[in-house]
């Protein structure tokens, strides 16, 4: 198990957790969290329902506010920003929600529009057409991008979540359950597309799954969360190697 | 019981307020302020015609038994009219509305809210609050006055069919005593009254389906209560604010 205290590789820290603490009506969901995710690298959060792998997003992006402890994007502190401070800061990153999250009365160009026209003033109508466009034949949807999200299946709501999510370029993506719901074929799909920003961007990826296979093939290094601590971390190899029958139950049952 | 009600109510003021604040100091979300001032009013116009013309209908057909009685058969215009500008007018718009604006308001966002679609607003570094809330505060206000007005012309055509039937009155003699004797203190004030109405109404919509976490049962209680509760603070506001009004035009009290 690693040393809450050991925050190993901080001096490329692009996000850091010095023992964050959070609780909903009482119940501990995040107890002591300690790790750091290096730039270029992916993380994979593991773990049983519940215990907490959803809400560390959300606290990285600033949805939710640490109880106790600091959750550090690019040196910021995410609890302590103003408005503006954190809009700085979530500009650098996109999140693909576990439903995709997709905005239910606006087309699928009309979706991936939005933030350009929002957060880059610089485009034209016509290079925003032409970026959504081109995200959109990314994730293979170059011929969906008139479709209302109700048209679209689970994959390619996923798929649209993300060129959602990559429109901007961030530097830092967040993902959550991207294969829950999925078929194994649809949800390798899916992974191709992370390796593919993964190598093609050097996109900082932090990913909440149950999906061990694909954390498997896309994953630098897991962290392990089991009733809000956090159990282990490292690469794949190093936690394999370790003889621990809970941790191993993790990984091979998530 | 007593406790949550005063705290609900400090909540949804505080909230009015802030939507209030918001409404003066940018980014000022004209685009989507476009479409909610077209989906509240165009959306609803064709209703508010409806309504205000069987309304007019109606009350001539009940005035008229009543009027002929009393030998004073050449005021039903007139008593068509102060009827409509000072009370049915602007009431009915403000129900109405509360039923087709407040729980669709309600439903939008506390389902939005549910699919996480507000949160994926705020991780696109957009404000959420000001995009949802404050544009549909905005446009809620500015657009009852203006189907008031719809509810009261309606109200009076369908006065004037009613009688035309019953008496062949021409529509030029009809007009000229409907607005014999009316004054701007009879139509304005109350008209203006509406715009309060749609702050409510939207206020309270808004409220219930921006804080809502339930998944389907906070729709289904979001739309619920922003119906209910705007209607009763619209019957509410509407004793307070003729009180108002005959403060400020004592005339009209006579």
């Amino acid at each position: 198990m690693r040393d809450n205290g050991d925050r190993g590789g901080l001096d490329n820290a692009v996000i850091e957790f010095e023992q964050v603490d959070k609780a909903f009506n009482g119940r501990r969901v995040l107890d002591k969290v300690s790790f750091s995710v290096s730039r270029g690298e992916t993380l994979c959060i593991l773990g049983r329902s519940g215990t907490g792998k959803s809400v560390t997003l959300k606290l990285m992006i600033g949805l939710l506010k640490a109880d106790a402890g600091k959750v550090l994007v690019e040196g910021a502190n995410m609890a302590t920003l103003d408005e503006d401070g954190l809009v700085k800061v979530r500009r650098k990153m996109g999140f693909l929600f576990q439903s995709a999250a997709l905005f239910d009365s606006f087309s699928l160009n009309q979706n991936l529009a939005l933030p350009l026209q929002r957060l880059d003033r610089t485009k034209s109508p016509d290079e925003i057409k032409r970026a959504v466009a081109e995200t959109l034949r990314q994730v293979g949807l170059e011929n969906d991008g008139e479709k209302m999200p109700a048209a679209l299946s689970g994959g390619m709501q996923k798929r649209a979540g993300l060129a959602r999510a990559l429109i901007l370029k961030p530097e830092i993506l967040l993902v959550d359950e991207p294969s829950s719901g999925l078929d194994r074929i649809t949800a390798g799909e899916i992974d191709d597309l992370f390796m593919k920003v993964k190598t093609e961007r050097h996109t900082t990826i932090v990913m909440v799954t149950h999906d061990i296979h694909g954390a498997r093939k896309i994953a630098d290094k897991f962290a392990v969360l089991d009733e809000g601590r956090l159990l282990a971390f490292g690469t794949p190899e190093e936690l394999e190697g370790k003889q621990d029958n809970r941790l191993q139950q993790f990984i091979s049952e998530c | 019981m007593l406790r949550s009600t005063f705290d609900s109510i400090g909540r949804v003021t505080l909230f009015g307020a802030k939507a209030l604040r918001d409404a003066w100091f940018p980014p000022f979300e004209v685009e989507y302020l476009v479409t909610q001032l077209y989906e509240i009013g165009v959306g609803s116009f064709l209703l508010v015609v409806a309504s205000g013309f069987a309304l007019g209908v109606v009350l001539t057909l009940h005035t008229r038994s009543m009027l002929v009685q009393f030998g004073a058969a050449a005021d039903i215009p007139v008593f068509q009219s102060l009827a409509f500008f000072n009370e049915i007018g602007p009431l009915v718009t403000g129900l109405l509305m509360a039923g087709r604006v407040g729980a669709g308001i309600g439903a939008q966002l506390a389902n939005m809210r549910s699919t996480e679609q507000i949160d994926a607003i705020e991780t696109l570094s957009i404000n959420s609050f000001r995009l949802l809330v404050v544009t549909r505060v905005i446009a809620c206000t500015a657009m009852l006055p203006l189907l008031a007005i719809v509810m009261d012309v309606a109200g009076i055509l369908g006065g004037f069919v009613s009688e035309h039937l019953s008496s062949h009155l021409s529509w030029t003699l009809y007009l000229e005593r409907a607005f014999d004797g009316v004054a701007p203190a009879e139509f304005i004030p109350p008209t203006l009254k509406t715009a309060v109405y749609g702050y409510f109404i939207a206020t309270i919509s808004c409220f219930y389906g921006y804080t809502t976490n339930e998944g389907s049962e906070g729709v289904r209680k979001a739309a619920m209560y922003s119906v209910v509760i705007s209607s009763l603070v619209i019957i509410l506001a509407d004793v307070i604010l003729v009180k108002c009004i005959f403060f400020f035009f004592p005339d009209q009290a006579i």
